[in-house]
């Protein structure tokens, strides 16, 4: 089984390179040896142009299990990001990240990074993962959207 | 596995009962081999047989426990090949109508749980609709294959869009659900595509030649180790088995022939092949109410039990079944070689049969004690909230500070340690209203303190009238986990006796059966406190007592007897035929006053005899009584 996944992430790895959205970045981790590691990603996702997020490169690990991609990734904002749906760990909170919700193996990362974009200006309410922003977005958009312009202030990209 | 209540000393009529179920099992081993895979060649006989009747059909029924007793149910155990048998006529029940094929049936029974009535409704409203919904066949608007090797599967799901009639019938002509099952489901790419096209698995990405591909009705196809893979995972780490395609949003769920043949490749896939069919076969238990799946670990069987069916029968009969396995198998892949056959093993350990309640988790006899009242108790004993009864009952609040006091010793003037004032622990008044006069308080029954007072004392008495009947509960509990010393013990015994007396091995076994009846019957006493407190107050709880007591005895009598037998023996080693004859004697009338006690419990919920003392559903409003209190 671990073939496939080594094989499948090369292969993303190939793919990417060769062609990814505007603004993403995605890479394999460095080992402590410099070797690299392919269960281990480091991706960028920039907030969507005219969204609060806009101008933010918002930094997020990717950390592939051995039965990837019959089980899907564990995706982390590094740090935790001020969103509905992301635990105060870090971990992102999306049904298609979830094996026994819509996880299908033959998701890609780049749709996966495609629909974290997505997720940070279209938060689903009824699965709230931190109470901090859930709560400021259900009862006050206003200051939600200020602090939400602060964070991706707080992100440019370099 | 009725002999229990009916205590016999013939041991030779016992050893038959098993023997005659040991043939049984065989029986039905053979039959199961015989109809496991060739799904495709059966008679549907039973077309019309709408309801999960299984006791109509004599062919497949291990003896069903006649309902002899007020205080039994009647229920039949089933091994998995009996349900999966009654799947079986479902499916083909429902392919018979619809004019599809069975492993369409199957999937259109499980999406719906398995409520035929509803699928039939649904299919008769909008065929193509359900079959969708089920993820028979991809909706209309088909997301199109992404990768550009499926010429033809373009034009094949282009056609399944035609009208209502002609998609039932491409259906079954459709080569997903071809009837000869290895070829089933699976497309070698090289017959559907140009030949110069190599296939690149869009899973994987690998692409040699020798890659099979393989697909749905939805034509997403992928190499077959990656199927594997995830069906492995899906089956063994979700414990799912509705195993959808791996394409995004496609909804199109594969057939049973098509998870086998993917699990075949691969040698930790062959074993969990056993574990896919044990899921198909409890998601159909879990929909079927008339049906329950053996809680304990390792145990595949089935029991069911009708009369059961409805919650509201609950609060008549209390439905303790067992799944006519004993002990707990090894190997869970094999439940018909350890079932019923250890019954016979002399050597073996103590093993247990499988008995529970159909009506709710308890995995336990809790007879006489209906459902909901065994939960209410064990609720209660599970919460704390008997800790903040104590300290209700054994502590007083300051009356200045409202600090906690608990009184350990000496007189009533009390001196409150944080705020130093002074006060009386019977009447809670001031000290230096009392004088000097304290020992004759008397200003306990007047104004002030006196409703504080009795709430206090009521208090205490709900938690002492809680304890009274905890104690019991527990030791009870303590006695019956320590029988499998006294089990050990007794072994031990039986075959000191065989040395030291003329006694055979059949002669001396009315040691094990008095050890079995005392566990039995101090299961049974263990749940009448549970019940004693919540049976309201009255003549009825009276009687109850009674028989409640007159059992007690029972069981504590023989237990001296079995405990201290031993010692008796080494005094009178000559006189073991007297001591077997006691024994023997005290185990028929325990077993009779537990038959007395579960019978008269019974016919009360029957006829609504019991009232209770908290609100207990399907029951009136509850008697007034001091210990309510919860």
């Amino acid at each position: 089984m671990s073939g496939i996944c080594r094989v499948r992430l090369a292969e993303e790895r190939k793919q990417w390179r060769k062609d990814h959205p505007f603004g993403f970045y995605a890479k394999p981790a460095k080992s402590a040896d410099g070797s690299m590691n392919l269960l281990e990603w480091e991706v960028g996702i920039p907030g969507k142009t005219g969204t609060p997020w806009e101008g933010g490169l918002f930094k997020l690990t990717m950390i592939f299990p051995e039965d990837y991609p019959s089980k899907p990734p564990k995706c982390k904002f590094t740090p935790p990001l001020f969103h509905p749906n992301v635990y105060p760990s870090g971990t992102v909170c999306l049904s298609i990240l979830d094996e026994e919700k819509s996880w299908k193996p033959a998701i890609t990362i780049r749709q996966i990074l495609l629909g974290i974009q997505d997720l940070l200006d279209d938060p689903n309410v009824l699965d709230p993962a931190q109470s901090d922003a859930y709560t400021m977005f259900k009862n006050d958009k206003v200051a939600y959207e200020k602090k939400i312009k602060i964070q991706a202030r707080d992100n440019i990209s370099r | 596995m009725s002999s229990d209540y009916e205590f016999s000393d013939n041991e030779g009529e016992y050893y038959d009962s098993d023997e005659m179920m040991d043939d049984y099992q065989n029986d039905e081993d053979e039959e199961m081999e015989g109809d496991k895979y060739n799904n495709h060649n059966h008679n549907n006989n039973n077309m019309n047989d709408d309801d999960y009747d299984y006791t109509n059909d004599d062919d497949f029924r291990i003896p069903t426990k006649s309902k002899s007793k007020s205080y039994q149910v009647e229920y039949t155990s089933l091994t998995q090949s009996l349900v999966e048998k009654s799947m079986k006529e479902e499916v083909d029940h429902v392919s018979g109508i619809f004019g599809v094929e069975p492993s369409t049936a199957t999937l259109l029974l499980r999406h719906l749980g398995w409520n035929k009535e509803r699928l039939i409704d649904k299919y008769m409203e909008n065929p193509t609709q359900i079959l969708v919904d089920s993820g028979c066949q991809v909706p209309e608007t088909i997301p199109s294959p992404s990768s550009s090797h499926s010429v033809d599967d373009k034009s094949s799901s282009s056609s399944r869009r035609a009208t209502r009639s002609s998609s039932k019938l491409l259906l079954l002509s459709s080569s997903i659900t071809s009837p000869s099952r290895s070829s089933s489901a699976q497309k070698k790419i090289s017959s559907t595509s140009d030949s110069s096209m190599t296939f690149t698995c869009p899973i994987c990405y690998d692409d040699s030649p020798s890659l099979i591909a393989l697909s749905l009705t939805c034509a997403h196809s992928a190499c077959s180790g990656c199927w594997t893979a995830y069906a492995i995972s899906k089956i063994r780490d979700e414990g799912e088995h509705c195993i959808r395609c791996m394409t995004e949003g496609c909804a199109v769920v594969a057939p049973d022939e098509f998870i086998h043949r993917v699990l075949r490749d691969d040698d930790d896939g062959k074993d969990l092949e056993g574990r896919f069919e044990e899921l198909v076969v409890r998601g159909f238990v879990a929909s079927n109410p008339k049906l329950k799946f053996c809680p304990y670990p390792g145990c595949t069987n089935t029991v069911s039990c009708p009369s059961a069916a409805s919650k509201s029968v609950l609060s008549m009969l209390v439905p303790i079944v067992s799944c006519g396995a004993r002990g707990i198998p090894s190997s869970s892949q094999n439940p018909t070689s350890t079932s019923l056959s250890t019954a016979t093993n002399t050597s073996s350990a103590h093993t247990k049969e499988h008995i529970f309640c159909f009506g709710c988790p308890i995995e336990s006899d809790h007879r006489p004690v209906i459902c909901a009242v065994a939960r209410l108790w064990m609720k209660k004993c599970e919460d704390d909230s008997e800790t903040a009864n104590w300290i209700k009952s054994n502590t007083k609040e300051c009356s200045q500070c409202q600090s906690t006091i608990e009184k350990n010793g000496g007189c009533n003037h009390m001196t409150c340690k944080k705020c130093r004032y002074e006060f009386c622990w019977v009447c809670m008044g001031p000290w230096s209203e009392h004088g000097t006069a304290w020992y004759s308080c008397n200003r306990y029954d007047e104004k002030g303190g006196v409703e504080a007072r009795d709430a206090q004392s009521r208090s205490r008495a709900s938690l002492e009238r809680y304890l009274h009947y905890y104690n019991r509960w527990a030791n009870h509990e303590q006695s019956t986990k320590l029988s499998l010393d006294l089990y050990a013990k007794t072994e031990k015994k039986m075959t000191d006796m065989q040395i030291t007396s003329s006694l055979t091995w059949i002669e001396v076994q009315f040691m094990k059966k008095a050890v079995e009846a005392l566990e039995k019957c101090r299961e049974t006493l263990k749940w009448t406190y549970a019940m004693g407190y919540y049976l309201g107050r009255g003549n009825e709880k009276e009687l109850f007592e009674d028989n409640q007591r007159d059992l007690e005895r029972a069981v504590e009598d023989l237990a001296e007897l079995l405990e201290g037998g031993g010692v008796e023996m080494e005094k009178e080693k000559e006189n073991v035929g007297g001591l077997r004859q006691r024994i023997t004697d005290k185990t028929v009338y325990v077993q009779k006053r537990n038959e007395i006690m579960l019978e008269d419990t019974a016919i009360g919920f029957q006829d609504g005899r019991w009232k209770w003392n908290v609100g207990v559903d399907g029951f009136e409003e509850p008697i007034e009584d001091f210990g309510g209190v919860v």
